[in-house]
């Protein structure tokens, strides 16, 4: 017998806490939530059943899917900005600063998770309104005003102060992580410092970048609070939509097809990023 | 003779206060094996790195073929490296990593894809070309890299203990490996390593380097048998070391008056271990009184280790049919005598 595979009643101790607390809250009401898409919705309270109502009367509405195309739309371009922006600090970050400097750096970019994001995208309110500091030095140059606030533009801001940090992290961490024997051997056989970007540094990171894109993502894709109060909720984003399905009616059922359908699209897409950064490795 | 391919000129490398190399004269013939070797922390790996562009030297020049190449970067110079970590490409197949150095230069696929499954073959890798770098055994690893690294046929290879991470068995069939291929292809190698079995048994000339400075050059049965300093003769082989005043072919040593053919004055001698014969009585001639310590099995013989009255430490090296007739025990005084002739006045 394989010594390992023996049934450890210590290790199982210190699995059950974790596995308590999954269980509680969050198996145990997913599958509520799934059940309850199938209930009904009279006179303001909800009555279980099992009929398919809501999840015909969500799918079957232009409105559910644009503000669903939106929504993924909004969620790659965040992805794809946020990386873009990131790499160039996360290459300074890596291989321009000392271990001690790169860990101050690190820290640095934690910090503003200290604040409440509510509160800094409340920040980004003054800043990018029609009277606020951004317009006001736009101005001096001759430009604008531009509207900047309740728009495709300010969510994007939102979005982006909401994942940035978290990005430069990944990033950061997977590109410091690489043998810097690779990058020499590189430079070794011919490569220029751009041939060894592309083809060593990135591969060698990919992993990392992957990640960080993939969180970049998720975050966007579940953020209530950018779309809402910095894109004026035009167009609607599927959180928008699940908080105006709640607030009209009652209607807890339709809003958890919405969830429902957020969950199924999360779960593939970040099956599909993670199989891809890790494919290539052992 | 011709021009050397490679020259260093009064090179200095200094890593902040902290002296990595000092005035390094060296020249590098074309087609000759030459092995670096020192302890850690003696330059060598420095030494190897300035010469692929990795690091500048802060003064002197190092010219290969003719051409000064202090300021020019790695990748303008075909100095391939193999490096003791391989570094090989872990998100590359095989027959792309030997590829990659033809890529960078601009080579056509159909070209590269040739020249690199024929390297492939010479290593006795065929059949391996699609697989991942962790699907390789250490060996078959080694020698991705040296085809990795010979694929543009460059005229010099450069080796940085690339044997220090094989099993013991695999370092003896990889020296035959390198010391073939480079008969074979005729190009130099430059082999940084601090271990002198490598070091003596493949390089035509080997470098000894000690705290950033050359100690002494030559082929290695010079250097074995003949270190000419007292560093040399420390960190090769197996030596022992007596010093003391010379007069009229007697020395003076804390071990009492030994026979040493030099001529009057300060000198020290090195009697290699295997040049020394333990007995019980004292013999006729040269010889010192030890007690003895401890034996150790060494590849070619058994190495005795002995305290003389003064601390100093002696070895002997005897046979196994030596060792059982002389039964040693630990404090046992011995005589540890040598032929006069054969032991090494230094004058480094």
């Amino acid at each position: 017998m394989n010594a390992s595979r023996k049934f450890d009643p210590y290790a199982y101790v210190w699995r059950l806490p974790l596995l308590l607390w999954q269980g509680a809250f969050f198996v145990i009401p997913l599958i509520f939530m799934a059940a309850m898409s199938f209930w009904l919705v009279k006179n303001y309270r909800m009555e279980p059943t099992f009929v398919f109502d809501n999840w015909e009367r969500m799918l079957g509405r232009g409105a559910f899917w644009d503000a669903y195309w939106i929504t993924l739309w909004r969620a790659v371009l965040a992805g794809v900005i946020a990386s873009a922006i990131a790499f160039p600090a996360s290459l300074f970050l890596a291989f321009r600063l000392t271990n001690s400097g790169r860990r101050f750096a690190l820290l640095c970019l934690i910090v503003p998770f200290f604040t409440s994001f509510l509160v800094r995208a409340y920040a980004w309110q003054v800043i990018l309104a029609e009277s606020g500091p951004v317009n006001a030095a736009l101005g001096g140059l001759g430009l604008g005003p531009f509207t900047m606030l309740n728009s495709g533009f300010g969510a994007m801001v939102g979005y982006l102060t909401l994942v940035l940090p978290l990005v430069v992290i990944f990033q950061t961490w997977s590109l410091a992580a690489i043998d810097k024997s690779l990058i020499e051997a590189a430079g070794n056989l011919g490569a220029s410092a751009w041939a060894t970007l592309v083809r060593v540094i990135i591969p060698a990171a990919k992993t990392g970048l992957v990640l960080g894109a993939l969180f970049a993502f998720i975050m966007t894709f579940g953020d209530f609070v950018s779309p809402f109060y910095l894109g004026g909720s035009k167009p609607p984003t599927l959180t928008i939509l699940i908080i105006d399905t709640t607030k009209s009616g009652q209607q807890w059922p339709r809003a958890a097809v919405v969830a429902i359908v957020m969950i199924l699209t999360l779960f593939a897409v970040a099956t599909a990023a993670v199989k891809a950064a890790y494919r290539g490795r052992g | 003779m011709n021009e050397p391919l490679v020259q260093f000129r009064a090179v200095h490398k200094r890593f902040g206060t902290y002296v990595a190399v000092k005035s390094l004269d060296l020249d590098i013939q074309r087609g000759e094996f030459l092995a670096l070797m020192g302890p850690s922390g003696c330059g060598k790996t420095t030494t190897l790195r300035m010469l692929a562009g990795l690091e500048a030297p802060t003064s002197g020049s190092i010219t290969i073929g003719g051409k000064v190449m202090n300021e020019v970067p790695p990748h303008r110079r075909d100095t391939p490296l193999v490096w003791q970590s391989l570094a090989l490409f872990p998100f590359l197949s095989v027959v792309e990593n030997v590829e990659f150095g033809l890529r960078m230069r601009g080579v056509d696929a159909r070209e590269r894809r040739e020249r690199a499954m024929m390297w492939l073959g010479r290593m006795d890798l065929k059949g391996f070309e699609s697989r991942r770098i962790d699907q390789l055994s250490g060996g078959q690893r080694q020698r991705v890299a040296l085809a990795r690294s010979l694929v543009t046929e460059p005229e010099m290879l450069l080796l940085d203990e690339p044997l220090s991470a094989l099993d013991a068995h695999l370092v003896i069939r990889m020296q035959g490996v390198l010391t073939r291929l480079q008969k074979e292809l005729g190009i130099t190698f430059v082999y940084v390593t601090h271990s002198q079995s490598e070091a003596f048994a493949m390089a035509d000339r080997v470098v000894i380097m000690g705290h950033g400075a050359i100690e002494q050059i030559g082929r290695p049965r010079e250097i074995f048998r003949g270190p000419k300093t007292r560093f040399v003769a420390e960190f090769v082989g197996r030596n022992n070391i007596l010093g003391g005043t010379v007069k009229a072919g007697l020395m003076d040593s804390a071990q009492g008056p030994v026979s040493v053919p030099a001529p009057d004055g300060p000198a020290e001698i090195v009697v290699a271990a295997d040049r020394v014969t333990v007995s019980r009585n004292r013999p006729a001639g040269t010889a010192i009184q030890a007690s003895f310590l401890s034996e150790e099995f060494a590849g070619t013989g058994i190495i005795c280790y002995f305290e003389t009255a003064e601390g100093a430490e002696w070895k002997a090296q005897v046979s196994e049919s030596q060792l059982a007739e002389l039964q040693p025990e630990s404090g046992q005084s011995f005589w540890l005598s040598w032929d006069p002739a054969r032991a090494h006045v230094m004058t480094g």
